[in-house]
């Protein structure tokens, strides 16, 4: 038995290496960025001709600039989340995996400014571990992902879980395990009390 | 073959140390991805007290109803709204907004303290070191090991399967499609331009 969970545990463990780095990459970086702390410095500044067209409103404008631009992996901004700049331009953000494509409507001027803001890497493995299939409008790319994350999900879990049963068959009485087991696990209850 | 009873010893540790959190990162990322299965509906109540007329500091109001009210947590937002202040305090699993009415006086907590599956939900998001609240920044610190943990244990696992042969074809098949997979997925998203 312990041969069979054995196998299966190392298979489960292979299956999913990539995503395991991927996990403790992505937690590190939450340890340092906090969640919160996004770089809103665009790493880019163009500009497009555009023209606004008599009367249509910010909602009209918005989708128009959409469908113009087409930003890569991004999807149309939602009306209650159309932004104003300061001296009034209409502001969208299209956010996408990798950033955001920040374009500004300079109506006035006939044309668009275009800022791209790009995620370093850290953020962008944070933000990619969290993608699941629960997200119906994703980009195909993006949803190859999140069904092979949902397979790693499962297997992590069968990992723990026959690692485990590994450890109690093979060192039941390793006092090191036990006492970091027991801190993990403390650690967590602990602030879990604190903070209900 | 001396570096495998190392590795094994190390693969364990870091294993038991980071199991509860990755018990509790899987179950809480199986609630995301499939909501519909959870209720999470989480139980609110409000209470209303007083506090002096026509304060002009949000910050000091708050903290003043939180000691008065013996609650804790991180003062995440305070806004200024037409009739005086909106403060949210947060803590994970609880989260309280915070009304003062400026000619009144009166600071009305309306509180929202989620079930145990939002409870699991609100600590898998909640991270960083720079917090203001100990009890958040501990939980930071600790995620952290815990993600170091994760990495040793993928390290020490790969590295364990390399040394014992037995399962080498048919790992090396599986780690290669995991790999190929995973690392040119990742490459065509990041390449995907922003």
């Amino acid at each position: 038995m312990t041969a069979v969970i054995r196998t299966i545990h190392i298979y489960a463990g292979l299956l999913t290496f990539v995503q395991l780095i991927v996990y403790g990459i992505a937690g590190l970086a939450a340890a340092y960025y906090g969640g919160f702390v996004r770089p809103q410095t665009p790493e880019s500044v163009h500009y497009i001709p555009f023209t606004v067209p008599a009367s249509a409103t910010d909602k009209q404008v918005a989708r128009l600039v959409y469908d113009t631009l087409n930003p890569a992996m991004a999807r149309p901004v939602p009306d209650w989340f159309l932004q104003r700049t300061p001296d009034n331009h209409l502001r969208l953000d299209f956010y996408n995996i990798n950033g955001i494509h920040r374009v500004v409507v300079l109506e006035k001027e006939g044309r668009l400014r275009v800022e791209e803001i790009r995620n370093n890497l850290a953020l962008f493995l944070e933000d990619i571990h969290a993608a699941t299939p629960g997200d119906d409008e994703s980009p195909t790319l993006v949803k190859f992902w999140e069904w092979w994350n949902e397979g790693a999900m499962w297997t992590l879990l069968g990992f723990c879980l026959t690692g485990l049963w590994l450890w109690l068959a093979a060192r039941p009485r390793d006092v090191a395990a036990w006492a970091l087991l027991a801190l993990g696990a403390g650690a967590l209850v602990a602030l879990w009390s604190v903070f209900r | 073959m001396t570096t495998y009873p190392v590795l094994r010893t190390v693969h364990l540790l870091c294993g038991v140390f980071a199991v509860p959190a990755l018990l509790m990162y899987g179950v809480s990322a199986v609630q995301m991805s499939h909501s519909a299965w959870f209720r999470m509906k989480p139980v609110v109540t409000e209470s209303v007290s007083s506090a002096g007329i026509g304060m002009v500091d949000g910050r000091q109001v708050t903290e003043e109803t939180m000691a008065k009210q013996g609650f804790r947590g991180e003062i995440e937002s305070v806004k200024e709204t037409p009739a005086g202040f909106a403060v949210r305090v947060v803590v994970p699993g609880t989260v309280r907004e915070i009304a003062y009415e400026r000619t009144s006086g009166l600071v009305r907590v309306r509180t929202s303290v989620s079930g145990v599956m939002g409870m699991l939900n609100r600590l898998h998001h909640a991270a960083g070191v720079r917090r203001e609240y100990l009890p958040l920044r501990l939980w930071g610190a600790l995620m952290a090991v815990v993600a170091l943990a994760i990495i040793g244990l993928g390290v020490t696992g790969i590295w364990m399967w390399w040394l014992r042969k037995q399962e080498r074809t048919w790992g090396l098949i599986l780690l290669g499609a995991n790999l190929a997979y995973g690392v040119t997925l990742l490459w065509l998203i990041r390449a995907g331009g922003v």
